[in-house]
């Protein structure tokens, strides 16, 4: 149990002072390891807020939450003591727009200005920078060059890598994938999923994409007006009937699978969650 | 948001139907009148009619005082430096002023020791007399131990006067922008700004385009600290501590802020210019507005009162009576 929200709720104070319930009374368990989560939910239902909270960039106002065994209150009293920046060395976030971060001269600075704030040396950082930027799929040319000289994509995965460098034992993504091809969104969430397999590493992403909720995620969180209304398996969720209220998508390959079944009438049952489980299963039920 | 000057309060009151060009004029020609008042019987009972105005005009009190009290410090200081150096007039007080180790250690003592207990009281400023009292002690009596130098402190009663008239000019003046703020939108604020600077057409100077830059600048203003906020946010993440480091770290932590603000506003910028363009607008060029400004008679009657105003002060300073 690494990250814990005990009845967490939020509120942004307006110059009005009535205040926006951005989050209302969350309760939710993340593990530190093994776990790989899609946050999902419509434009101001509180995703961004929520994985704010994540690394304590913001504090909750009622409730309180456990991060790696801080304690977390709504009372800056309580938080008087609490060493913020571990915690975000331990979970990394990236930002949605890479411009709110990039700033250095090159991208390798960019890169290594995270871990050379947590206290890591110039020659471990530098060593991590090209590591970092290698798993994004961007080539060690990119290292000498500016950061405002790359394409938005490219920008993108600088700024992810700069999170990458800091070696975060939970990765916390907000739109990752958003404003880039389908090719490079592919490609990008095969490397989370990498990080993920391969480090046994928790990583939570936030995303519009069904089809991505429906691939990857062993567990997806839903939030509808602040609140969390789902919290479990993406094969469930998709075969409940009140998704259309929290207005989500339903991913192509259930579409597609629906189709063939009424149809044409084949047998689609068993899980299909990707094309390759899909090709697989028609080519067993024709042949 | 603490800070209440150049801020907007929606309200009722005839100073919230005037017309934004009367506002501003009359806030000028009142300025002008306070700088030409000399005695303080006058500057008195300005104060009160201002007092009066902003009670018919049904707006508090209390909102103009802590619109000033960011200016405290300012006032305070500007206070200070006229009693200590305008040496006119009658000296009213002059005292032996001791330099020992004694009262120089005693001194920062107390300044240390008031600011750290000054926000457990409730009366700040009373407490801060009691502080000044106390160095006031300290260095003209407690600290005569052995001093290795001395001075004088004199008081003069010009520079008394002097630094009271200072301070309720400023007062007044600060008062009166406050109203100005308080009443009138600042989209308002910036039409009746642009038709106010109209004459200024004769010297070629486009009163549109500035009018333009500044209703933008005050549209962003929200936008930019948004902005900076997500930026420190992003940068939070990634180690930065805004709240500590040492100088060095300082230094890095605002280029980390400064330069994404920069590289977006400039983005900003661009786009604006875009979408302004795609929507036909042209430099110069005359735009018609959807809220045109009115003239009523209020306004006349108050444009009426601020040139009396106006006219009294300048006779009441070179009539031989008073």
């Amino acid at each position: 149990m690494a990250i814990k929200f005990e009845h967490v709720s939020f509120q942004y104070k307006s110059i009005d002072n009535k205040g926006y319930l951005a989050l209302d009374d969350v309760n939710v368990v993340i593990e530190n390891t093994g776990e790989f989560i899609t946050l999902i939910g419509e434009t101001g239902s509180g995703k961004s807020t929520l994985v704010q909270h994540m690394n304590a960039l913001l504090t909750p106002s009622k409730g309180s939450m456990n991060i790696l065994g801080v304690k977390i209150s709504s009372t800056a009293k309580e938080n008087k003591d609490v060493q913020f920046n571990p915690i975000r060395k331990q979970v990394g976030l990236v930002f949605q727009f890479p411009e709110y971060q990039l700033f250095e001269e090159t991208v390798e600075k960019d890169i290594m200005f995270g871990p050379k704030n947590f206290g890591v040396s110039e020659s471990e950082a530098k060593k991590r920078a090209r590591e970092a930027i290698n798993i994004v799929g961007l080539d060690d040319s990119y290292l000498s060059r500016s950061p405002f000289n790359l394409s938005g994509g490219e920008k993108k995965r600088v700024s992810i890598a700069g999170i990458l460098a800091m070696e975060p034992d939970i990765l916390i993504l907000d739109e990752p994938t958003s404003g880039l091809d389908p090719r490079g969104r592919d490609a990008l969430l095969e490397v989370f999923y990498q990080i993920h397999t391969s480090l046994n590493k928790t990583v939570l992403i936030i995303t519009h994409d069904m089809n991505t909720v429906y691939e990857y995620a062993k567990r997806v969180l839903v939030m509808r007006e602040g609140a969390l209304v789902y919290d479990g398996d993406p094969v469930k969720l998709f075969s409940r009937k009140n998704i259309d209220n929290w207005n989500l998508d339903v991913p192509d390959i259930i579409q597609l699978k629906d189709a063939l079944e009424s149809n044409f009438h084949l047998d689609m049952s068993g899980t299909i969650r990707n094309k390759k489980a899909l090709l697989k299963r028609l080519e067993e039920v024709l042949s | 948001m603490k800070v209440v000057i150049g801020r907007y309060v929606p309200g009722s009151g005839f100073f919230y139907s005037m017309d934004p060009r009367t506002k501003i004029i009359a806030l000028i020609l009142l300025m002008i009148a306070t700088f030409l008042i000399d005695s303080f019987a006058l500057m008195l009972g300005a104060i009160g009619l201002i007092v009066l105005l902003m009670m018919a005009g049904r707006i508090g009190i209390k909102r103009v005082y802590l619109g000033l009290r960011p200016l405290m410090f300012l006032l305070i200081f500007t206070f200070v430096f006229q009693i200590l150096f305008n040496r006119q007039g009658e000296i009213l007080l002059s005292r032996t002023v001791y330099y020992s180790f004694l009262s120089l250690a005693l001194a920062v003592g107390l300044v240390v020791f008031w600011f750290f207990t000054k926000k457990f009281t409730r009366f700040k400023l009373f407490y801060f007399v009691i502080m000044v009292a106390g160095l006031y002690a300290i260095f003209t009596e407690i600290g005569n131990v052995s001093p290795f130098a001395t001075g004088t402190l004199a008081i003069y009663e010009e520079g008394l006067s002097m630094a009271a008239f200072i301070m309720l000019r400023l007062i007044i003046i600060v008062t009166l922008s406050t109203i100005l703020t308080i009443t009138t939108k600042p989209t308002d604020l910036n039409l009746g700004l642009e038709h106010v600077l109209k004459p200024l057409k004769i010297f070629r100077i486009n009163t549109e385009d500035i009018a333009m830059i500044i209703s933008i600048s005050l549209r962003y203003i929200p936008t930019l600290l948004d902005e900076a906020n997500k930026i420190m946010l992003a940068q939070a993440s990634r180690g930065v501590d805004f709240k500590e480091g040492k100088l060095k770290d300082k230094v890095m932590q605002i280029v980390s802020l400064l330069v994404p603000m920069f590289i977006i506003s400039f983005k900003r910028s661009d786009e604006l210019a875009n979408a302004m363009e795609a929507r036909s607008f042209t430099p110069g060029a005359t735009r018609t507005r959807l809220h045109q400004l009115s003239w009523k008679r209020l306004d006349s009657v108050a444009i009426g009162i601020a040139f009396l105003a106006l006219s009294l002060s300048i006779v009441l300073r070179i009539s031989p009576w008073i």
